[in-house]
């Protein structure tokens, strides 16, 4: 076997002499201890210098991206015939492999057989000194790195990141400008800074208008709208600010110019940012726009960095002093970060702000990936989940208005839901009546403690079961017992399940109602015990009048004299019957 | 990034005297009236002027003859006594600064000279683990280091200073930004290599690395431990050491810190590290600690210890 051990002056091919040591990987290491006893694993069969430091760089930057390079790959061909090589990168080993038939190792013994080699290199390789691999090494290395950081693959997500920090600082720049000059022509005409809100439009003013008394003969149709001109002109005559003096109003204009310089630098800059956007990250800008996508990237390092990243941290990215407080309290984590100036998020209310963010993030983290690795340069997948995004919340919005206007159909629906729940209420049957104010007396306390409830029941009906039965057929008797020993069985099941939600799985629902059904012999207060426990009261009572026997009919019965009173609930329960 | 040298000193204040302006200046002004119009030029040119009163020389520690450096208990470490002690370390390429640090000359015996550089514990996690009595950084004249986490290569010249011209120090790092400046002092400095590459794949500069003496990494990654582990397994030779410097936000944020550190040196000890000894970096960085120990120890060695 042969080993391929790459040194920053060349390729060194070695012999493994016994490959037996091989086996024992923790004992590799003792063969290395010194030159002597690794001689005696380990032979250099053939070197292969680096002609120059060009011809190193070439070679080493191949084979960072484990591809061998020409020279690697003749020397191979001439000295590696018909062995096992063994490498210490298993896809260099692929590719050697695939392109010249030689078969590949590479696993721990081989890493360790590797370390052993480097730790005795100087050694094993005759006519290279530790002297010599230093500068070797250095120029290497300095190569490389001059490389690395000149052919930079980030140097387009760079511009993206310092213009839209500049566009940041221009703004900020730019408010404290606007204010100054307000606040500094404010001593000659304080009028002017209710009378036009917009900054740009103030300087411009400003800077024609220079004393206030020019106002009146002075046209400002090209900076302001008719009505603000009339009103300008007026508070200039009645103005109650102070003169100033010419040089002090130079100086103002000045400070207009520089306002309106940087505005003008700032919608060039703007515009810049955009077509690099839409050209670097197509369906990204699509979806978040231009500058929360810009931000996104420049909070990443990089688009691709931001490609590596899942959708539920772009949802927060921006966010990260929320979030650590949040971890570290233990409270609920924030919602949004950058992303939350989306304008997607903009048009959400409030309530579904969370909500579309979560899945405005999961979509961006897609759209992100498809701009950093994808071939295509349109950006159509952004417009196409912009969207679906956009039918999502106008969906989450109808609901909301759906359930605020609907209020008077949605009032019978409740009282479905507490039909269902305390059994009660329903209006044809008289003597349920009788029976649902005790159920429904109890039913809200015994919800928490229904497990100790139920096992009382049970108890109950085993006794109450047992002389009813005497009372009826003995045939009677025995299906029931029969049946009651199956009841038990059945609540137990259901005790041990906890106390069962409104919206709980069918089939313990199902089972509740067996049981209901199954008691209607009992007397009075073994039934309404079970009303506590089954969540339908109709269906005991109906049981009493259709009698004991054939309680599927039974159940059959009542859920089509519900239907007849037309509650959806039954319905329900029919469907469930029909399960069943 | 860090916070320009500056502020940062003036603001820690023990070894700048940022905080003790105020006193110093006073003492300095009763010694040397004479020196007064000095004292007041450098102050108005930098905002420390806390030693104002004696250097009437430029730099802080540039005292001349009253600066005494003497040898740390690591070699290739000294400490120059001053009106404060500093650390700092032989300066390797004299007469230049790496990153503005003050340099301090000392006059021989035999009439040369020799320059130190002085070494902020505040800027530097291997001088605040020096500062914080550790044992041993195996980090001396003549070893060979792998730096993981070198970033713009502060703490790299000091370590190249250490090592010395029969040294070599290795210095890993992935950010293009720093990277550039580590690759500009490591030009001035032969036995840097500089190395820009993600310390999580050892397998990319495998062949510009040869087996080291001492790894230090400094990479502030959830997966540090791992990191090490691997650079270890490639070049750190047996019975080699490591020294670990460990940001307790960086790995879990939301468990105490000594938690934090108790994980992660288990992590180490499942790697064939042994750990020998930890220190806090506490007046210097919050919630930080060193690491130190021993990789693949000999049996025989270990016994003795």
């Amino acid at each position: 076997m042969l080993v391929l051990f790459e040194t920053p002056a060349g390729f060194a091919l070695f012999k493994v002499l016994d490959e037996g040591k091989l086996s024992h990987v923790e004992d590799l290491w003792k063969d290395f201890a010194s030159s002597e006893s690794a001689r005696k694993v380990v032979e250099l069969k053939a070197f292969n210098k680096f002609e120059n430091t060009s011809d190193a760089l070439t070679a080493a930057t191949l084979l960072i991206d484990s591809k061998p390079s020409k020279g690697l790959r003749k020397f191979l061909q001439k000295h590696c015939d018909g062995e096992t090589l063994a490498v210490a990168d298993s896809k260099l080993g692929n590719a050697i492999k695939e392109k010249l038939k030689i078969d590949c190792l590479h696993n721990s013994a081989v890493m360790e057989l590797m370390r052993g080699l480097r730790n005795q290199l100087t050694e094993l390789m005759s006519g290279l000194a530790e002297q010599d691999l230093g500068p070797m090494s250095l120029g290497l290395s300095h190569s490389l790195s001059r490389y690395k950081l000149k052919f930079s693959p980030e140097k387009v997500d760079t511009m993206i990141i310092q213009a839209i920090g500049l566009l940041d600082d221009l703004d900020k720049e730019l408010n404290t400008y606007a204010m100054r000059v307000r606040e500094w022509y404010g001593w000659h005409f304080p009028e002017l800074t209710k009378i036009i809100a917009d900054n740009i439009q103030y300087a411009k003013a400003v800077k024609l208008m220079g004393n206030r008394a020019n106002a009146a003969n002075l046209d400002f149709s090209e900076i302001l709208p008719e009505d603000v001109e009339t009103e300008l002109k007026e508070a200039a005559v009645i103005s109650m600010g102070t003169e100033v003096s010419d040089v002090d109003l130079i100086n103002i204009g000045e400070l207009c110019k520089q306002v309106l310089a940087l505005s003008e630098y700032r919608a060039q800059l703007y515009d810049y940012l955009k077509s690099r956007m839409n050209a670097i990250a197509p369906n990204l800008s699509a979806l978040v726009g231009e500058l929360v996508g810009a931000r996104l990237i420049a909070h990443g390092g990089s688009l691709l960095n931001l490609a590596k990243q899942p959708g539920s941290t772009i949802q927060i990215l921006g966010a990260e002093k929320a979030l650590f407080r949040a971890l570290k309290t233990k409270h609920s984590t924030p919602k949004y970060g950058l992303i939350y100036h989306a304008s997607l998020i903009g048009q959400a209310a409030p309530k579904n702000k969370g909500k579309i963010s979560r899945s405005l993030a999961a979509k961006t983290a897609l759209a992100i990936r498809y701009d950093a690795l994808g071939d295509s340069e349109d950006n159509s997948i952004g417009l196409e989940s912009r969207i679906k995004l956009e039918t999502r919340l106008s969906i989450l919005e109808n609901k909301e208005l759906g359930r605020s206007a609907g209020s008077t159909k949605g009032k019978p629906k409740i009282e479905m839901y507490e039909k269902d729940r305390k059994k009660g209420a329903g209006a044809l049957i008289t003597p349920a009546k009788t029976y649902n104010p005790a159920a429904d007396l109890v039913l809200p306390d015994a919800t928490p403690n229904k497990s100790e409830v139920a096992s009382k029941k049970r108890k109950h009906q085993d006794e109450d079961t047992a002389p009813l039965a005497e009372s009826a057929d003995l045939a009677a008797e025995e299906r029931e017992n029969e049946k009651s020993k199956k009841k038990k069985k059945k609540s137990k099941d259901t005790e041990e399940a906890p106390p069962v939600d409104a919206d709980g799985g069918e089939k313990k629902k199902k089972k509740k109602n067996k049981d209901a059904e199954e008691p209607p012999p009992a007397d009075a207060d073994g039934e309404k015990k079970k009303k506590k426990k089954s969540k339908d009261a109709e269906e005991p009572p109906s049981a009493d009048v259709d009698g004991e026997k054939k309680k599927k009919k039974s159940k059959d019965q009542d859920s089509t004299m519900e239907t007849d009173a037309s509650s959806k609930k039954d319905k329900k329960k029919k469907k469930k019957h029909a399960v069943e | 990034m860090r916070p320009p040298a500056r502020g940062r000193g003036g603001r820690g204040g023990r070894f700048d005297g940022g905080g003790r302006g105020g006193g110093g200046r006073g003492f300095g002004g009763g010694r040397g009236g004479g020196r007064g119009g000095d004292r007041g030029g450098r102050g108005g040119r930098t905002p420390r002027g806390g030693r104002g009163g004696r250097g009437g020389r430029g730099g802080g520690m540039k005292g001349g003859s009253k600066v005494v450096v003497e040898p740390h208990k690591h070699a290739g470490v000294f400490i120059a006594k001053a009106k404060e002690d500093a650390l700092c370390t032989k300066n390797m390429v004299p007469g230049e600064s790496v990153y503005g640090e003050k340099r301090v000359s000392v006059q021989n015996e035999d009439g040369t000279k020799v320059e130190y550089r002085v070494w902020n514990p505040f800027r530097s996690k291997l001088a605040a683990a020096v500062l914080g009595g550790v044992d041993n950084i195996w980090i001396a004249p003549g070893t060979r280091v792998l730096y993981l986490g070198a970033a713009s290569g502060t703490t790299v010249s000091h370590v190249s200073d250490i090592v010395g011209p029969n040294g070599l120090v290795y210095a890993v790092e992935f950010s293009h930004r720093s990277g550039r400046d580590l690759v500009n002092m490591a030009k001035k400095r032969t036995n840097v290599i500089p190395i820009i590459e993600d310390a999580r794949h050892p397998a990319r500069y495998r062949m510009l690395v040869g087996m080291v003496d001492v790894i230090f990494s400094d990479v502030a990654q959830p997966d540090q431990a791992r990191i090490l582990a691997l650079n270890a397994s490639y070049f750190l030779k047996n019975g080699g050491h490591f020294v670990i410097s460990i940001k307790a936000n960086c790995i879990d944020s939301t468990m105490p810190a000594e938690h934090v550190f108790a994980a992660e040196v288990e992590k180490l000890k499942a790697d064939q590290f042994k750990p020998a000894e930890q220190v806090t970096l506490e007046p210097f960085e919050r919630d930080h600690a060193c690491v130190v120990g021993g990789y693949r120890m000999p049996k025989k060695q270990k016994t003795t210890s």
